[in-house]
């Protein structure tokens, strides 16, 4: 559930100074949990820096550097924190002015409290998996695919490629769900893509409802 | 009655799910609104169908109205334009009157909860005598509170302190509080008479009997005669756009009684659509909802030219009845509309007759931005989210140290 901490960010400086400020579950909400918080279908920006930039300031070439950083490359948010303040101080650095959001689009911080429950939803075969994936909500595919990199501490590591990894094997699935580039895909989007590539590395064993 | 399992065909079952695996781990709280009205405004919409929904997954919720003379209302309405910002005295007897009334209320509340969810600025100083009646006292305030009159709010943050936490539906809206602060963003009920699906047929009666005739595109808003609201600059982009495209525009809506320049406004409105057979001014009663229902679902495009905004529930009515939507760059319509996703912002009567003219001439375009407002009005503003939401927060006061709870 989001929380508004009271603070905002009407130019690029405040956001910069705000970045290296912050506790890291603000800059944890507005790059990963915002998604689950709210997201606009066939969403452009993958992180809601990147949005601001593009719809706030109106500066598509900061959105394009916000949007070409990948969080999953850094072990740690101090490390990614470091990341997104190193994008900012060297476009700061190149151009004589501090760019402004345009008035009611201020970037307003929050960070958020999470509840995690069972869904009930189980599986121990392929096949409930696939039925499964289908009947999830897309919480969980947030929990299972963006939370679980943290969690596990593998960032290219998930919890459903972790869990078919561990109990059938299947290489070459598994690498090709860590080879989804989830930083850009919707949750909904992520749950078609991992569906259609079980589907294409086993066949109709999927449609199968018995 | 509407129960939670109708909501299951529009939300999906998982959704009725996870609402009823939280109220478990809840158990039968006992839960208590607060607010000062049962009928009319967007707080007693949303209470009218939450509060029976939370009762059916077992909790124990009771809906509580405070009372009180004209003089009481007049300053809580003061109280509520100062939080959206305007220029406002209350004298320290108005103040007093607004405890005393607070007071006499808190007389009739023998009740004893778990949680109580105080709506707003009216009933808030109920906590000064309640207190130990409740283990929880959460405010809700869903005003635009993102420039509050500075002494009225240092009046209502002395009061609002005292509650553990509040909430309000969106992050600007926050403030400067010694507590917990939440963001439950409003929502529609897809089942109200305001939103459900209606049949070719009804929507037609009531074309019908309002005399519009479907004779050229329909360019709609629904909304007060406010100048907040902007009618007369919806006028100016229907007159920019017709002078390329044919097409139509209703304004519908009810006259602002409690705004002093309601009457001024209405006038102003009636004498730029003078002599304009293709503008339509409808002044409809507050419990209208199936003709604004019907009306929504006949437009081709559907505006919400505010130039203040809250939130912008009509604009989520818009979006979920599949219509492009333009709206005003502002408040919550911001958080709603993206361009070329689910609708258009903008800035002026010149960039909304643009957009108009733009989505007139694209129907497809227009049809695939209803099709997206749609299901992103399914997936974040339905009043199952709210139900989760206030589920979710009382799950977390329970257990205020902790920032990730597994159930």
């Amino acid at each position: 559930m989001p929380m508004p901490i009271g603070k905002k960010a009407i130019n690029l400086r405040e956001l910069l100074q705000a970045v290296r400020e912050l506790d890291e579950s603000v800059l944890y909400y507005h790059i990963f949990q915002s998604r689950l918080a709210i997201a606009q279908p066939g969403e452009e920006y993958p992180n809601e820096f990147a949005r601001w930039a593009a719809t706030a300031l109106q500066d598509i070439k900061l959105a394009e550097k916000l949007s070409s950083f990948d969080p999953f490359d850094y072990d740690n948010l101090a490390q990614v924190r470091q990341a997104v303040v190193d994008i900012l101080e060297e476009y700061l650095w190149d151009i004589p002015y501090v760019p402004w959001a345009r008035s009611g689009f201020e970037f307003y911080f929050c960070e958020a409290s999470t509840v995690v429950m069972r869904s009930q939803i189980r599986a121990d075969t392929l096949l409930k998996f696939c039925e499964s994936l289908r009947k999830v909500g897309l919480d969980s595919m947030y929990y299972h695919f963006f939370e679980a990199r943290w969690r596990l501490g593998v960032r290219k590591a998930d919890d459903f490629s972790f869990w078919i990894e561990t109990n059938f094997g299947l290489p070459e699935l598994v690498a090709a769900i860590r080879g989804i580039d989830i930083y850009f895909y919707s949750l909904r989007e992520i749950r078609d893509t991992l569906l259609g590539l079980i589907h294409q590395h086993l066949g109709e064993l999927c449609d199968r409802t018995q | 009655m509407i129960g939670l399992n109708d909501y299951a065909p529009i939300v999906g079952q998982e959704v009725i799910d996870q609402l009823q695996r939280l109220a478990e781990r809840l158990g039968p709280r006992r839960f208590i609104h607060v607010n000062s009205t049962r009928a009319g405004g967007g707080v007693a919409e949303i209470l009218y169908r939450a509060v029976p929904l939370l009762q059916q997954l077992g909790l124990d919720v009771k809906w509580e109205v405070i009372h009180g003379d004209q003089k009481f209302f007049e300053i809580t309405k003061a109280m509520h334009n100062a939080l959206q910002g305007y220029k406002v005295h209350l004298s320290p007897a108005m103040l007093d009157h607004y405890r005393e009334i607070n007071r006499e209320n808190a007389r009739k509340f023998t009740w004893e909860s778990d949680f109580v969810l105080v709506h707003d600025p009216q009933p808030a100083y109920l906590i000064n005598f309640l207190r130990p009646q409740a283990k929880h006292w959460i405010w809700r305030c869903h005003i635009d509170a993102s420039r509050p009159e500075r002494h009225v709010w240092k009046f209502l943050q002395e009061i609002v302190s005292q509650y553990e936490a509040s909430v309000f539906s969106m992050s600007q809206f926050a403030q400067n509080l010694p507590h917990p602060q939440y963001l439950i963003r409003p929502s529609i009920d897809p089942l109200s008479e305001k939103n459900r699906e209606l049949t070719t047929a009804e929507v037609q009666e009531v074309l019908d009997r309002l005399e519009i005739e479907r004779d050229k595109p329909i360019i709609l808003q629904v909304s007060r005669f406010d100048s907040f609201k902007d009618p007369v600059g919806v006028i100016e982009a229907f007159r920019m756009v017709r002078r390329h495209t044919p097409c139509k525009l209703v304004l519908a809506g009810g006259e602002a009684i409690d705004d002093p320049e309601g009457p001024r406004i209405f006038a102003e409105v009636m004498e730029a659509a003078k002599d304009e057979p293709d503008i339509q001014i409808l002044l409809l009663p507050p419990d209208a909802h199936h003709e604004v229902n019907a009306l929504q679902r006949a437009a081709d495009i559907i505006v919400q030219k505010s130039t203040r905004e809250g939130f912008g529930l009509t604009v989520t009515e818009a979006m979920w009845k599949g219509k492009p939507v333009i709206g005003g760059a502002v408040g919550g319509i911001v958080l709603q509309l993206r361009d070329y996703t689910t609708g258009f912002l903008v800035h002026s009567p010149e960039g909304c007759a643009f957009r108009i003219r733009y989505l007139l001439h694209r129907p497809e375009m227009a049809r695939r931005m209803g099709k997206m407002a749609r299901e992103f009005v399914r997936q974040h503003f339905l009043t199952t989210r709210n139900i989760r939401d206030y589920l979710t927060l009382m799950i977390l006061r329970e257990n205020p140290t902790e920032r990730i709870m597994e159930l």
